[in-house]
């Protein structure tokens, strides 16, 4: 009698047999997007268990925490390799997660009945991009404590809640070590319990609902037709493995090849060096600020992007509820456009705002 | 028929031309208005002749005084007038009486351009009151024309010599501005050129003569700015680096004496002077520093500088060829022993900084680096006592320092070379792990696909 019997002996297994069974992956020439946010979520998993052991080492204070950080990545046994990994698969995880945003928008994965998995996904992009601004600031060195100056400073441009967002996210007016408190506490607590309810739900509506099949897919299928089916256990699965395997391999040489720097200690009394700037993902949104005018019809310039960029947040909430055409299976060459628009502003102004000084 | 006068046939003036008298009335008026404005913002210009007067002269010469003196000036704007130095009656109305010399129209005669002892005496009626200049500037010395006095500049014009700079050649006559002002001509980035313009001139230079009988040079300038001193005071942005007045004194300008030399230098260098005051050389030594280092052109010294062969300073007394000169045996092992430990920091710094970029943390080890570089430092200010005995031990320190470094140094290349190693290998594996499983997935596809094969033919 193997574990699993002997399991299913005392707790019916009986309906988790069939969905593993049962659950099938569509295939078709198309079918290479869905390992991008099995990808994601396995990069996901290397940031729980690198932060977890990296938690065991670092003290969140303004005295303290880059020289834990230091003391990590050189007396800490294979510190550096954690800590590098750690970096690197935050940053891997953003770019994959944007790909898997950005494929599933131009294959409109998000008509119905998927909206609720698209409106999950589109959270967790967003708690992702506060993962990265937040766990910047904890090694508190000199770039990061600047560029959290300047980012928190754009929170304080929203109108109305502006002052109060910033005194809230700083934890005064000032970037102190109240600041790397929240920041922590915000990393560590708030935003790992929202992401994972995020990601069970997310997991959810894929598992009940099973994978999308693009339109361009479904058009194509005579009535009646059915697509081919790979089954998802073990076929599916090995293949997942397979890619998360390349991940891990691509860390390994990115940790070892290209250590992410510790920098100096952060001093707030010190001049701002020059080339302050945030991490790349933050930095088509910080260009675009950088380039609106002081004043635009009367309005204050910054005031005015941030308003902007928190119209487009909702608006790529609501789209599986704005495109209409989509989810009555109709082509919606619009919204394939504004994809592509933000796709290429997103890439432009990351490119432009790298090299601009 | 149109009326072809400025009046209508029944004799009344038209309308158009009280319309044009109305308008020429007004343009003059605003006219008139707009430039007793103007006037009025002439610096002390209401009820004031002198600028009224002379800011209609064709002459630029008597101009130039009212523009300057309008623009920024220290005196305007503490509320000093023309009067105030020149004298004469700024509220009569003709030139006789406002320039009346006689006293007997304005409170103080009219003096003109004072020149010469003038200049002194007009600047130094308030510059030399205590209690006046408490009023203005609390902080400032009052005693400016006594040091002047005993400059050689003062001394000269004592003798009747006018050619000399006075108190107007160097802060300007009108338009005088804070020395802290970096736009005045005694800002500390602008005194050597204002030096300059009397003492890099060859003709106005002519005739002055040395102690010794020659003349005096022009080339002083051309050789500050080669030095390191200029260069720290203009491209460093060291405003407390060194210019003409810091070594030569400003008001009572004059070459320091000969024996004086160490103490001006030593007024910044001061551990350098303490050193060489203890050493052989100082009796030796009659002008001190300059004696290696030169006076104007300080050239940024180097160890190179410390040998009895070229380019070495210690040539003129000292021959590396005799074996017997103990002299140029200390200047070699003095020199050789900084080289070395320089060489060795040098060397360290390269290794840390490959390791650095390879991800090994090496902060602290750069940080014990730069001590050594400290040791450095010091075993170099040592050297001006000229005492092997005094570097050796410093310089050993700093190869202490060095060789600590460097063990951790090797042991961080062991590690990145173990990192390396350790990657290649997880990379092997993961390459086969990788391809054990590609070879899987494709048997269960193919025999998932034979499953299928027979029943789809059924």
């Amino acid at each position: 009698m193997n574990v699993i019997d002997w399991v299913d002996e005392r707790i019916d297994l009986s309906e988790v047999r069939h969905f593993v069974a049962e659950k099938g992956v569509p295939v078709h020439a198309q079918k290479v997007w869905y390992y991008l946010g099995g990808m994601t979520l396995f990069l996901f998993g290397v940031q729980v268990f690198t932060g977890i052991l990296l938690l065991l080492y670092y003290r969140p204070s303004a005295t303290e925490a880059y020289e834990s950080v230091q003391f990590i990545v050189t007396q800490v046994k294979f510190g550096w390799l954690i800590r590098n990994v750690h970096s690197w698969s935050a940053n891997l995880l953003i770019g994959l997660a944007f790909a898997h945003f950005f494929s599933v928008f131009f294959l409109k994965s998000y008509r119905k009945p998927r909206e609720l998995t698209w409106v999950s996904g589109i959270l967790l992009l967003f708690l992702m991009l506060g993962f990265g601004f937040s766990g910047y600031l904890l090694p508190w060195n000199e770039l990061s404590f600047f560029a959290t100056k300047v980012g928190t400073g754009i929170a304080g441009a929203v109108p109305v809640i502006g002052h109060f967002s910033l005194r809230l996210l700083r934890g005064g007016d000032d970037v102190t070590g109240a600041t790397l408190s929240r920041f922590y506490g915000l990393h560590v607590a708030i935003l790992p319990a929202i992401a994972t309810a995020l990601v069970a739900l997310h997991l959810l509506f894929v598992q009940r609902q099973g994978m999308s099949v693009p339109p361009g897919v479904e058009k194509k299928l005579k009535p009646g037709e059915r697509l081919p089916q790979m089954p998802f256990f073990p076929n599916y699965i090995l293949r997942d493995v397979l890619a998360w395997y390349v991940v891990i391999a691509v860390l390994a040489a990115l940790a070892a090849f290209y250590p992410w720097e510790l920098g100096t200690k952060a001093d707030p009394f010190a001049v701002v060096p020059p080339g302050i700037r945030p991490e790349w993902y933050f930095l088509a949104m910080f260009h675009t600020l950088k380039l609106v005018p002081s004043h635009v019809l009367g309005i204050e310039g910054e005031h005015l992007g941030v308003v902007v960029f928190g119209i487009a947040a909702l608006f790529l909430v609501l789209v599986p509820f704005l495109d209409r055409r989509a989810s009555r299976g109709e082509s919606s060459r619009l919204f394939t456009v504004l994809a592509a628009g933000g796709l290429i502003y997103l890439v432009t102004f990351t490119i432009i705002g790298h090299y601009a000084k | 028929m149109q009326p072809t006068n400025d009046f209508e046939s029944d004799g009344r003036v038209p309308r158009k031309a009280v319309w044009q008298f109305v308008v020429a009335l007004s343009v003059g008026l605003f006219a008139l208005l707009g430039s007793r404005a103007a006037a009025a913002q002439e610096p002390g210009a209401a009820g004031n002749s002198c600028v009224s007067c002379h800011s209609m002269q064709l002459d630029q010469r008597l101009v130039n005084p009212t523009k300057l003196f309008g623009g920024q000036d220290v005196h305007r704007e503490k509320g000093f007038e023309c009067v105030d130095c020149h004298g004469g009656s700024p509220t009569s109305p003709d030139k006789a009486s406002a320039h009346d010399a006689s006293g007997r129209i304005a409170a103080m005669a009219f003096r003109g351009k004072p020149t010469g002892q003038a200049v002194i005496a007009t600047c130094a009626r308030c510059h030399s009151d205590a209690e006046l200049m408490r009023s203005y500037a609390p902080k400032q010395r009052v005693d400016q024309a006594t040091e002047y006095a005993s400059s050689v500049h003062g001394k000269q014009l004592a003798v009747g010599d006018t050619k000399v700079a006075t108190c107007a050649s160097c802060h300007g006559a009108h338009g005088i501005r804070l020395v802290s002002d970096a736009k005045s001509p005694v800002f500390p980035t602008n005194v050597a050129g204002t030096c300059a313009t009397c003492h890099a001139d060859e003709k106005h230079m002519a005739g002055y003569k040395l102690a010794d009988g020659s003349p005096l040079p022009t080339h002083q300038f051309n050789d500050y700015r080669k030095s390191v001193h200029y260069n720290a005071l203009t491209k460093g942005n060291d405003l407390s680096a060194p210019t003409c007045n810091d070594c030569h004194g400003n008001h009572g300008a004059a070459p320091p004496n000969v024996g004086a030399v160490a103490n001006v230098c030593g007024t910044c260098h001061a551990v350098f002077a303490q050193k060489f005051a203890t050493s052989v050389h100082q009796p030796i030594f009659d002008k001190g520093c300059v004696e290696c280092h030169t006076n104007h052109a300080v050239l940024k010294p180097s160890d190179q500088m410390l040998s009895a062969a070229a380019p070495g300073v210690c040539q003129p007394c000292h021959s590396g060829d005799d074996k017997t000169d103990k002299g140029a045996a200390a200047a070699a092992a003095m020199r050789g022993g900084m080289e070395r430990l320089k060489d060795e920091i040098d060397r360290s710094d390269a290794l840390l900084g490959g390791l650095k970029n390879a991800g090994i943390e090496v902060s602290d080890q750069q940080l014990a680096l730069r001590e050594a570089g400290s040791k450095l430092t010091l075993a170099r200010t040592e050297m001006h006592g000229f005492d092997p005995a005094g570097v050796a031990p410093i310089l050993a320190d700093g190869m202490k320092i060095v060789a600590a470094v460097d063990r951790i140094g090797q042991t961080g290349r062991a590690e990145l070379s173990f990192r390396r190693r350790g990657l290649f290998l997880s990379l092997g594996a993961i390459l086969i792990f990788v391809v054990a499983l590609g070879l899987k997935v494709r048997q269960i596809d193919r025999r998932d696909h034979e499953r299928r094969a027979p029943s789809a033919t059924v």
